[in-house]
C-alpha cells in the first residue's frame, strides 16, 4: 500500500482551519473583516458562550451573488487580488480566500446573503461539506452563523477554554474593530444581553467614550502630527492620569490593528521624564505609512506588520507623542469629571484649551518649540520677544494663579521651577558647560560612603553642571564653585539631597544617568513650595516655564498646570 | 494718659519708628506702636521683635499712662492733621481719643502689657562711637551681605570693634566688603558682633551724622541710643567665616580705571548678560580692557576702555552686577582693580581716597567656557 496520499480536501482545510481558526475570537475577526471588506456600515455581533455554541456577525454591505456565495465557500476564492502583484499595498483586510471555507471545516455554517434586498441565497455548511443551498428573502447583506465550533475536530476542542476567557478575547476583537472603523455602527450580544450598541462616531474620543466611558475618554490627549511621509494620530493618556488606571494599548498601522512594541517602546520614551519611572500609559495610535514601508503579510493572524524601516516610524511616533504631551491640553484638569459628562455618550471633554495662554495668547510654536532647535536657537542668538505675561498672584506660597482663556490656571511653583531648571540642566548636559561662580569659602561636605560612590560616578557630570569639586580623602569633598541656576540656590543643601537621591542608583546608560542626575538635581535645586515669590520672580517663572518643551509636567510626572474650567466655576455658582 | 504734641513733632517721631513696625505679623499687638509717657514727654517705640526703635519726643503731659495705638491708622491720621496742637489721651486700657484743631478721632488700641518688653541692656560699660562713622561703614559694606537663607551668618554684617580701629565686613560668599575707620575706645573690651543689615539701616538713617552714639551689648542683643532716641538689634550667634584668609595678598596684575567709565561699560554690557548669572567676560592687556558678553537664545555685545593695566594679559568672568554694586558704593573717581588668575579673587580699592577709612572689596570670579 502507498504510504503518501494526496489529503481529502476537508482535512487539507481543517489544517489550514488550524491556521487561521485559533479561537472563537479569530471567527469574529475574520467574519467582520470580511464584512467591513464588503463595505458594511452595520455590523450586528452575536455571541452565545463565549462563542463557543453560536457566533453570529450580520452586515448591511455588498452580499454576494449566488454563484459567488457557492465559490467564496471553496478554497482561495477572493475577490480582493487577482494577480501576485496585487499583494503589495494590499488595502483589503482579508485576501487569501482562505478563512470562509477553513471555518466552514470546522463548524456549522449558515450563510445567508443577497446583493440586493429581497433575493437572496441560503447556504448551509456542515463540516466542510456544503449542503442545500436555497432562496431567502434578506436584506441586501451577509449573515453569517457559525455554530458549534470545532465540532468534528476532536484535537482541537480540549484547547478551547472557558466562555469567559474566549469572550475576552473577542471583546478584544470588537474592541478594534471599534477603534479603527468609527463610521460603522455595531452592535454585539453576548448570551442574550447587548453589551455593546455604538453608534457611528465623529472623533475617536466619542467612540473611545461609547467603549470605556466618558471619563476615561476624557483622560485623554490627541496626538496628531506628520513626519516626513508618516502621519501619527490618536490619543494619549494624559500623564497625570497614567497609572492611576489599568493601562490599554491600541495600536494601528493604516487602519488595521496590530502589535508592536518597537512603536509602544517610542511612544512611551516620549514620556520619559513626565511620569513616574515605570508607570505605563495608555494609547490609543493610528500609523499612516505609505503602502511600500509596511509589509502587512507577516503573521497568519496579520497581528504584526513589518516596516522597511522601523527606525522613521519610530521616531515619528515618539515626535507625535511629545510634540502632543507639550502642547497643554495635556495639563491635568480640575473637578470630578464624572458630573460633567452623566452619560456614555457625552461628547467629547473639551479640555484642550491653551493652558498657558492668558487672554493675550502665546504662540502655539513657541510652546511647542522642539528641543533640537535649542542647537540653531544658541547660533542665531535673536529669537523670538518674551510672551505676554498675565497678572500672577501667589496662593498658599505654593501656586501661582492667573486668569486664562479657558478658565482659573494654577501653577505649582516648585513643580514648573524643576521642569524649567531639568530643561537647562540636560541641555547643560548635552551641549556644554555651564557658567559657575567661584566661592569665597568653599563648601565641604563630609559625605558617607554611599553619597560618596554616587559622587564619584557622577563627577564629570557635576563638572559640566558647574560644580567644581576636589576630593579630600575619605569621603570628603570641597567644593569650590557652584552654578547660580537662581538666586536662591542654595549650593551645599542640594549637591547633598542630590547625592543622597542617587546613591541609591546602580549603574545606568549615560543619557539615563544624565537624566536622572538632572532631574534629581532640578528638584533639589528648585524653589520650594512655601516660598514667598516677588512680582519679578512670577514673571520670570512663567516666561521660563512657557519655554519649555514639556511645561504641563514636573520630572515626576506630576502636573505643574492645572485649570479651573469656567463651566466648573459656574456649575458651583449656579449659573449653568 | 494724656499729652498734647506739636502736628509736626509727632509725624517726625512716628517716621522714625514706623519702619520698626512689621508689615504682616501674627502677633497683632506688634501692628501697634508703644506710646507712653516720661520725664520730658512721649516715647515711641516699635518693634517686629528682630529689631526695635524708640524715640523721645517733647510733649505736655498732663496725665501719665501708657497705652499701643495701631501704627499704620496713626500715622494715616497725623499725615492728614492740620499744623495744629494734637492731643491725645487715653481711658481705659484701649481707648483714645485725638483731638486736633476741629477734628476729633476715637480709635482702639491694646493694653501696654500685651507689648513686648525691650531686651535689657545696660548702657553702662559702652562703646562711643560717631554716627557718621557708623554711618559710613554700613553704607560702604552693608549691601554685600547676603539675601539666601541658606547660611545665615552670611545674612548679617560682621562689626569689629577694637581699641583702636572699628572694622565691618559683609559677604555672600561671592564677594565681599571690606572697611576700617580708626577710634580710641581704649576703656572697653574688643568684641566681634554679627548684625542683621536691617537694623544697621535703621541706624544709618535714624542717627544724625554727628551724634555721639552709646553702644552696648545685652546677652544677645545690641542697642545704640543717642540722647533721644535707641535702637536695639538681636544679633546673629555663631563664629563668621575668617575672611582674611581669603583676601588675597600677592595679586600682581593691576589695572587703573576710572570709575564712571568701568560703570557705563559694565551697565551696557549688563543689558546683554544672562539674567541669572549676569556674566559677563573681560579681557586685560596693557592700555586697554575688553568686554564681551555672550547670552546663548539672546545675543552677544562688546566693548572696550582704555586702562593703565600692568601684568601678563588675563581673561576673566565676572557677575556683572556684583562689579556694578562694588563700584557704586566706591567713593573715588579712580579705582584700582587686582588680581592673580582667572580662578582666583580680584580685589577693587579706591585710589587717592582722602580719608582715614580704608576700604576694600573683594569679588570672586565666574568660570568661563570656551
Amino acid at each position: 500500500m502507498s504510504r503518501i496520499a494526496v489529503l481529502a480536501r476537508t482535512v487539507v482545510d481543517q489544517i489550514a482551519a488550524g491556521e487561521v481558526v485559533e479561537r472563537p475570537a479569530s471567527v469574529v475577526k475574520e467574519l467582520v473583516e470580511n464584512s467591513l471588506d464588503a463595505g458594511a456600515t452595520t455590523i450586528d455581533i452575536v455571541v452565545d458562550d463565549g462563542g463557543r455554541a453560536r457566533i453570529r456577525v450580520a452586515d448591511d454591505g455588498s452580499g454576494m451573488e449566488r454563484a459567488d456565495a457557492v465559490l467564496a465557500l471553496a478554497r482561495h476564492a477572493t475577490s480582493k487580488i487577482n494577480v501576485a502583484d496585487d499583494l503589495v499595498g494590499v488595502g483589503s483586510f482579508g485576501f487569501r480566500g482562505e478563512a470562509l471555507p477553513a471555518i466552514a471545516s470546522v463548524s456549522e455554517m449558515d450563510v445567508e446573503t443577497a446583493s440586493a434586498d429581497g433575493a437572496g441565497t441560503a447556504i448551509r455548511v456542515l463540516g466542510g461539506e456544503m449542503g442545500e443551498v436555497r432562496d431567502a428573502a434578506r436584506r441586501r447583506g451577509t449573515t453569517i452563523t457559525v455554530s458549534r465550533l470545532f465540532f468534528n475536530a476532536p484535537s482541537r476542542q480540549p484547547f478551547l477554554r472557558s466562555a469567559r476567557s474566549e469572550w475576552r478575547g473577542i471583546s478584544e476583537v470588537v474592541t478594534a474593530l471599534a477603534l479603527t472603523r468609527r463610521d460603522v455602527r455595531l452592535t454585539v450580544v453576548h448570551d442574550g444581553k447587548q453589551v455593546v450598541a455604538l453608534p457611528p462616531a465623529p472623533s475617536l474620543q466619542s467612540r473611545l467614550a461609547g467603549l470605556w466611558g466618558a471619563p476615561f475618554a476624557e483622560r485623554l490627549v490627541p496626538v496628531d502630527a506628520v513626519q516626513g511621509a508618516i502621519h501619527v494620530s490618536g490619543l494619549i493618556e494624559r500623564p497625570a492620569d497614567v497609572g492611576t488606571a489599568g493601562r490599554r494599548l491600541f495600536l494601528t498601522v493604516n487602519g488595521r490593528a496590530i502589535r508592536d512594541h518597537g512603536i509602544v517602546r517610542a511612544a512611551e520614551q516620549a514620556y520619559r521624564s513626565t511620569v513616574p519611572a515605570g508607570a505605563r500609559p495608555t494609547l490609543c495610535l493610528d500609523v499612516v505609512v505609505p503602502g511600500d514601508l509596511v509589509d502587512v503579510n507577516v503573521h497568519p493572524m496579520k497581528a504584526e506588520v513589518r516596516f522597511r524601516d522601523r527606525w522613521i516610524v519610530e521616531r515619528a511616533v515618539e515626535h507625535a507623542v511629545r510634540h502632543a504631551l507639550g502642547g497643554s491640553a495635556s495639563a491635568a484638569s480640575v473637578g470630578p469629571r464624572a458630573w460633567a459628562y452623566p452619560t456614555s455618550f457625552a461628547a467629547p471633554a473639551s479640555v484642550d484649551v491653551e493652558i498657558l495662554s492668558p487672554p493675550a495668547p502665546l504662540e502655539e510654536g513657541f510652546l511647542a518649540q522642539p528641543t533640537t532647535d535649542f542647537v540653531t536657537a544658541a547660533d542665531s542668538s535673536f529669537v523670538a520677544p518674551t510672551p505676554e505675561v498675565p497678572p500672577l498672584l501667589q496662593l498658599a506660597r505654593m501656586y501661582l494663579m492667573f486668569e486664562g482663556e479657558g478658565g482659573v490656571v494654577l501653577i505649582d511653583q516648585h513643580s514648573a521651577h524643576e521642569r524649567v531648571l531639568y530643561e537647562r540642566f540636560m541641555r547643560t548636559l548635552e551641549q556644554g558647560e555651564t557658567p559657575s561662580q567661584r566661592l569665597l569659602f568653599p563648601i565641604t561636605l563630609h559625605l558617607g560612603p554611599a553619597e560618596g560612590d554616587a559622587f564619584e560616578a557622577h563627577q564629570e557630570l557635576f563638572a559640566k553642571l558647574g560644580f567644581e569639586i576636589e576630593g579630600f580623602g575619605g569621603h570628603t569633598l570641597i567644593v569650590n564653585s557652584v552654578p547660580m541656576p537662581h538666586p536662591r540656590f542654595d549650593a551645599p543643601r542640594c549637591l547633598r539631597e542630590t547625592l543622597d537621591a542617587l546613591s541609591g542608583d546602580r549603574d545606568a546608560g549615560v543619557a539615563t544617568r544624565h537624566e536622572r542626575l538632572a532631574a534629581t538635581l532640578a528638584c533639589k535645586a528648585a524653589i520650594k513650595a512655601g516660598e514667598q515669590l516677588s512680582p519679578g520672580e512670577m514673571r520670570a517663572l512663567f516666561v521660563a516655564l512657557a519655554a519649555t518643551t514639556l511645561p504641563a509636567h514636573d520630572v515626576h510626572g506630576r502636573s505643574t498646570i492645572v485649570q479651573l474650567p469656567w463651566s466648573e466655576i459656574e456649575r458651583r455658582f449656579g449659573r449653568s | 494718659m494724656r499729652f498734647t504734641i506739636a502736628r509736626e513733632k509727632l509725624q517726625e517721631g512716628l517716621s522714625a519708628v514706623a519702619a520698626s513696625v512689621p508689615a504682616k505679623t501674627t502677633l497683632p499687638v506688634l501692628a501697634n506702636l508703644l506710646v507712653e509717657t516720661t520725664d520730658r514727654g512721649i516715647r515711641l517705640s516699635g518693634t517686629d521683635l528682630d529689631m526695635a526703635v524708640s524715640t523721645e519726643l517733647m510733649a505736655d503731659v498732663d496725665v501719665q499712662g501708657a497705652i499701643t495705638i495701631p501704627a499704620k491708622k496713626l500715622v494715616e491720621i497725623v499725615r492728614e492733621l492740620p499744623s495744629a496742637p494734637v492731643k491725645v489721651s487715653a481711658s481705659g486700657e484701649q481707648k483714645i481719643t485725638l483731638e486736633c484743631s476741629r477734628s476729633k478721632f476715637k480709635l482702639l488700641g491694646l493694653p501696654k502689657d500685651e507689648f513686648p518688653s525691650f531686651p535689657s541692656i545696660r548702657f553702662g560699660e559702652s562703646w562711643r562711637i560717631r554716627s557718621g562713622d557708623l554711618q559710613k561703614l554700613i553704607s560702604h559694606t552693608a549691601f554685600a551681605s547676603s539675601t539666601e537663607e541658606s547660611r545665615p551668618i552670611l545674612n548679617g554684617v560682621l562689626w569689629e570693634l577694637r581699641p583702636d580701629q572699628m572694622r565691618m565686613v559683609a559677604t555672600n560668599g561671592h564677594r565681599l566688603a571690606k572697611m576700617e575707620i580708626p577710634i580710641n575706645a581704649t576703656e572697653v573690651p574688643s568684641s566681634d558682633l554679627i548684625i542683621p543689615p536691617k537694623a544697621l539701616e535703621q541706624i544709618r538713617r535714624l542717627f544724625p551724622a554727628e551724634e555721639e552714639l552709646e553702644v552696648a551689648r545685652g546677652d544677645n542683643h545690641l542697642g545704640f541710643r543717642s540722647p533721644f532716641t535707641a535702637v536695639y538689634t538681636r544679633l546673629i550667634e555663631g563664629p563668621y567665616p575668617n575672611y582674611e584668609q581669603v583676601i588675597p595678598k600677592d595679586n600682581d596684575r593691576i589695572a587703573l580705571a576710572d570709575r564712571n567709565a568701568l560703570i557705563q561699560a559694565l551697565k551696557r554690557m549688563s543689558v546683554i548678560a544672562s539674567d541669572q548669572t549676569h556674566r559677563i567676560r573681560m579681557s586685560f592687556n596693557s592700555g586697554m580692557l575688553k568686554f564681551s558678553v555672550q547670552t546663548p537664545d539672546l545675543g552677544e555685545a562688546q566693548d572696550e576702555l582704555p586702562i593703565n593695566f600692568e601684568g601678563d594679559s588675563l581673561d576673566i568672568g565676572f557677575n556683572a552686577s556684583y562689579l556694578l554694586e562694588i563700584l557704586r558704593n566706591l567713593p573715588t573717581d579712580e579705582v584700582r582693580l587686582t588680581f592673580k588668575a582667572p580662578e582666583r579673587a580680584a580685589t577693587i580699592e579706591p585710589v587717592g581716597w582722602d580719608d582715614t577709612a580704608k576700604y576694600l572689596c573683594l569679588i570672586m570670579p565666574l568660570r568661563l567656557v570656551d
